[in-house]
Parts: C-alpha cells; structure tokens; sequence
C-alpha cells in the first residue's frame, strides 16, 4: 500500500516538474519564433494556456499532501490541540465532500465532450484537455477524506502552514 | 436555509477549512438553488485556461523561488550595501531596498523573510541596531514591494479587473506603472524612519568604496540586467507580461543551474515542486471564484450592498475610510491572494459607483493588505519571521508597531491622493 502511495506521489511530482519545464521551453521558443520570423507557433499559445490549468490543478494536488492550501488558520494558531484535532477532522471531510462533487458533476461533464466529440485547437479531443479536472478534484477528495480519517485516529501532523514550509525547506 | 449554509461556510472558513473549498461550496450553493446544473462548475474552472495572461504567474512564482534558493540574496545584500551602504542609516535602509526588490520578484509569499532576513538580521546588530528595530524592519520588509513590478498580487488584480468587463481598462501594465510612486513612498517613509533611529548609533555606515561597488557589481553580473529587462520591457511596452515571465523563468533557470550551478539537477525538482504547490493553491482558489463570482454578479450582490451603503454614506471621502478600516481588518485574516479573488468582485463595482478609478482602488487595496501581512494576530509574515528568528510572536507584534504606524500612514495617503497612483499614467 504504502509502495503504491509513494509510486503516486512520484507520478505527481514528475507531471507537475515535466509540465513546468515543458511550459518554460514552449515559451521561450514562442517568443524566439516571434522575434526571428515574425510570428509565433499557432498551437503553443492554446496548449499554454491549458497547460496553465493542468500545472495549477496538479500543483493543488500536490499541496493538498502537505496541508499547503490557502486557508485562515486563525484557530489552528490559537486553540489548543484537542480542539484544533477536532476541527482537521470537520474541515478535512468538508474539503472531501466538495472535491468529490466538483469531481462527480465535471466528470460527467467530460463524459459528455467525449460523446459529442468536441474539438479544441488543432482538432485536439476537448475532453482530453478536461480530463484533469475531475481527476485532480477526485484525488484531493480522496486525500481530504484520508486526512479526515487520519485526524481521528490522531495520526495526522498538524502544524501551521508556515512552518511546516521552513521545516521542509530544511531551515 | 440559505443564511444557515451562509453561517456553516463562514464558521468553516473561520475554522480554517481550505478556502478554495468553502468558495466552490458557495458557488455550488447559489447554483442549486437556481437550478444550473453543477456541470458548469467545470465551464467556471476551464476558464482558467482560456486566459492567457495567467501564464505569468507559474513562470514568475518559479523564478523567485529558484532565486530564493541560490546565492542572488548574498550578492543583492552586498550589491545594494557597496552602493547604499555610506547613507545615514545606511544597513537599515540597504535592507529595506533589498528586501523590496527581492519581494517584487518573488511575490510576497514569505521568502523574504527567510532568504533575506537570516543575513540582515546579525549584519544589522553588528551595526549596532536595537534588536526590536532589526526584527520589526526585517518582518515589515517581507511585504514591502509588493507595489513593484513584476509582483504577483498586482498582476492577480488585473487579471480579476479584466474579467469583470469594466467601462474603464485596466491593463497589467498599467497597475505596474501606478504602483511605482505609492510604493516609493512607503520605501521612503521606512528609509526615514530608519535613518532617524540610527542617529544615536557611532557612524556605522561606512564610506564608499569604489572598489568593492566594482566587485559587487562584477559579482552580481548575471543578476543586474534582470530587473532592467523585466522591469524596462514591460514599463517601456516592450513585452507583455506573459512574456516578462517567460523571458526572466527561461533566463534565471539558465542563469542558476547551467552557468552558476548554485542549483543542482537533483535539487531542482523540488524547487519546481514547491514553488507549483503555491501556484496551485492561488489558481485553485481562481478557478472557483470565477464560478461563485458567476454566480454573485448573476444575483446581482454588488448592487445590493451598495444600497445599502448608498443608504447611510454618500460622500467618497467617509466611503474610503469605511473601506479602509474594513481591508484593515479583511488583511488581518485572509491572505492577499485570496482577498483579491474573494472581495475585488464585489468592491470594485461599488468603488467605482463613488467615482474611484479601478487602477487606483488596485493600489491602495493592495497596499491595505500588505499592511494585513505583519497585524496581529495572524499575519503570516510575523510567524514566518518568529519561527526563523526564534523569537516569541508577542516580541515580533511590539517590534512592528512602529513601523505599522508608519504605513498606515502611507496607506492613508495613498488612499485619499488618487494623484500618486494615476499621475504617471497621465490620468491623475
């Protein structure tokens, strides 16, 4: 289980390093085409822009590992542990139960591109490019419902964002 | 019903559930209740790839980071102290430049602090400083220059500005010529303020030396044309912003890794890593406001709250106080990235009803909320510094104060003097 986790993490990590790189060298090749002949690569500024979309939601993805998302931490600053335990739990599962339905009604969303067969920039299948929404909003539910899970048991680490941040930077 | 869901998502905001969450939930709430199909909550979020200037913010965000972790701060430090250092005040106005600089680029996310304030903190006691004075100047610095271009909230506002199809355009470009004058004066302020508290001190600055300016200056080589080809491409309408960003990410990952090699190839995965968690987290919680913005303009929420308002105030002067003390208080709990998507939607079209120019009203939104970044309890940079430094938050809440009344004195000029903002754009 534990092997399968870390094969996940690894998939994500390498998406998201493989997107932004990909991103940086597509529009400095952009601009380059620009300057030496006058006009741009028709396809990269569309499959730039989605790209924008993939990097963010696979970055969220990420994120939501290690508790990064924006959040008031106004009480997790202040209360004391048991409460602050209490509260991961409800904010965790609420976190869950949106994820999981934005994933189930934009998954049926793109079920229906699929069906009708649209098209984005160069005759690309639109569903493709949407595909990443109910996927990364399925897999953060899922995380959200594990940490729900884990803060009952009391196996989740809670910490304010901004240390966890320096710790791992290794400060 | 709807005000008990409108309860429940406050107090889960308030108890620090992930925003982006209580957002969609929101946005999903409205949409039920008028019977959209929840489908369009994936319409709402592939927006974000139909924007092109949002290509900006990965490529900017990795930049900064990927500066952060090399030696650039080192040699900013020891560029700006060869230069500045022989001014009354000269360290602690060396850090407020630096710091400045530095938080344009990397986007007020707290990097400062940590990359910046662990050199200036000890260099600045050396000098003889109060510790109270080091630590307050270094936590204030961490969201100074968030005025400046390339600043990530500058360009957020925009890119909220553009969606809302306002009669008066606001370009990116734009804010970035607006914010350079308000910025310079709360950089001046703080430098005055800075050269005032040094004057007990024995003449700590030193004198200029041209040698070392010269070897500063040979050492920060790669660095030096960054800002003037960001800066001078995007004021001189050279390039867009999309392009500034990706000219100045291709340039520093170049710069850093294949010809400094201050990253390594094995470290350079996580940098991007880290830096694209807080990209997703800023274009997460876009991707939903643009639904529940959708969603609230539809209902036509701005209208209402302005009749409300237009009930008791009607002059522009008590409204802008109102708003003041309300982004005072907004910047005290909500970070700038999510204030921006959650509240300009509503402000913005209210403000402009009291005849305040949407550029304008950018600046000095922006210029509360980097107040919010260092006022107790929760600013982030005061935990950011306290855990750094190793210092009780109460010591670091004292040690600001000063420096809070200071630009909350700028804020207030900055607010009522629409002037400074719009003067170099030829509309003031």
């Amino acid at each position: 289980m534990s092997f399968l986790i870390r094969a996940l993490h690894r998939i994500e990590d390498s998406i998201l390093v493989l997107l932004l790189l990909s991103m940086i060298v597509l529009a400095g090749v952009d601009i380059l085409a620009r300057l030496l002949f006058g006009g741009g690569i028709v396809w990269v500024t569309p499959l730039l822009r989605v790209m924008v979309l993939w990097v963010g939601l696979a970055g969220a993805l990420v994120a939501t590992r290690s508790r990064e998302h924006i959040a008031i931490d106004l009480i997790s600053r202040l209360a004391p542990a048991p409460v602050v335990r209490v509260i991961a739990v409800v904010t965790s599962a609420f976190a869950a139960g949106v994820c999981l339905l934005i994933c189930w009604h934009s998954g049926i969303f793109v079920n229906m591109t699929h069906e009708f067969d649209d098209r984005a920039f160069n005759d690309l299948p639109a569903w493709i490019l949407q595909a990443i929404i109910p996927v990364s909003f399925g897999l953060m539910g899922l995380r959200f419902l594990l940490q729900s899970i884990m803060a009952i048991t009391g196996h989740l680490t809670l910490e304010a964002p901004g240390e966890a941040d320096l710790k791992e930077a290794g400060q | 019903m709807s005000l008990l869901v409108t309860l429940a998502l406050l107090l889960l905001a308030l108890a620090g559930a992930p925003l982006f969450a209580v957002i969609a939930a929101s946005a999903m709430w409205g949409f039920y209740q008028n019977d959209v199909d929840l489908q369009v909550m994936a319409v709402e979020i592939y927006r974000v790839a139909e924007m092109p200037v949002l290509i900006a913010i990965p490529l900017f965000t990795f930049a900064g980071y990927l500066l952060g972790e090399s030696k650039a701060p080192q040699r900013l430090v020891r560029i700006t102290d060869a230069l500045l250092g022989w001014m009354p005040g000269g360290l602690a106005i060396v850090a407020l430049a630096a710091c400045a600089l530095f938080t344009a680029f990397t986007g007020a996310s707290g990097v400062t602090i940590v990359a910046l304030g662990a050199l200036l903190v000890p260099a600045l006691a050396k000098a003889g400083y109060e510790e109270k004075f080091n630590l307050g100047l270094v936590t204030t610095s961490g969201s100074l220059g968030l005025l400046f271009a390339p600043s990530l909230p500058l360009i957020l506002y925009g890119v909220i500005a553009q969606q809302m199809a306002l009669d008066v355009p606001v370009g990116i470009d734009q804010l970035f010529v607006a914010g350079i004058l308000p910025g310079l004066l709360m950089l001046l302020a703080l430098s005055g303020y800075s050269a005032w508290q040094s004057r007990k001190l024995p003449k700590s600055g030193h004198e200029f030396d041209g040698k070392e300016a010269w070897a500063a200056i040979k050492d920060s080589a790669w660095e030096i044309p960054l800002p003037f080809v960001v800066l001078g491409g995007i004021y001189g309408g050279v390039f867009a912003v999309s392009e500034a960003a990706a000219i100045t990410a291709f340039y520093v990952l170049i710069v850093t890794v294949l010809i400094r090699r201050e990253i390594s190839f094995t470290n350079l995965p996580g940098v991007m890593r880290d830096s694209m968690k807080l990209v997703g987290a800023i274009l997460l919680i876009l991707a939903v406001s643009l639904a529940s913005t959708n969603y609230m303009i539809d209902a036509g929420v701005p209208e209402k709250i302005f009749g409300v308002i237009q009930e008791h105030i009607s002059d522009k002067f008590t409204f802008l106080l109102l708003l003041t003390v309300f982004l005072l208080i907004l910047g005290m709990m909500l970070d700038i990235f999510s204030a921006i998507v959650i509240m300009i939607p509503i402000i913005l079209p209210i403000a402009m009803q009291y005849g305040i120019h949407p550029i304008h009203l950018g600046i000095l939104f922006l210029a509360n909320m980097q107040l919010g970044y260092f006022t107790p309890p929760v600013g982030m940079n005061l935990f950011i510094a306290s855990f750094r430094f190793n210092k009780p938050v109460m010591t670091l809440y004292k040690a600001t104060i000063p420096f809070f009344f200071i630009l909350l004195a700028c804020v207030l000029v900055i607010t009522y003097w629409p002037g400074l903002s719009l003067m170099l754009l030829g509309e003031g």
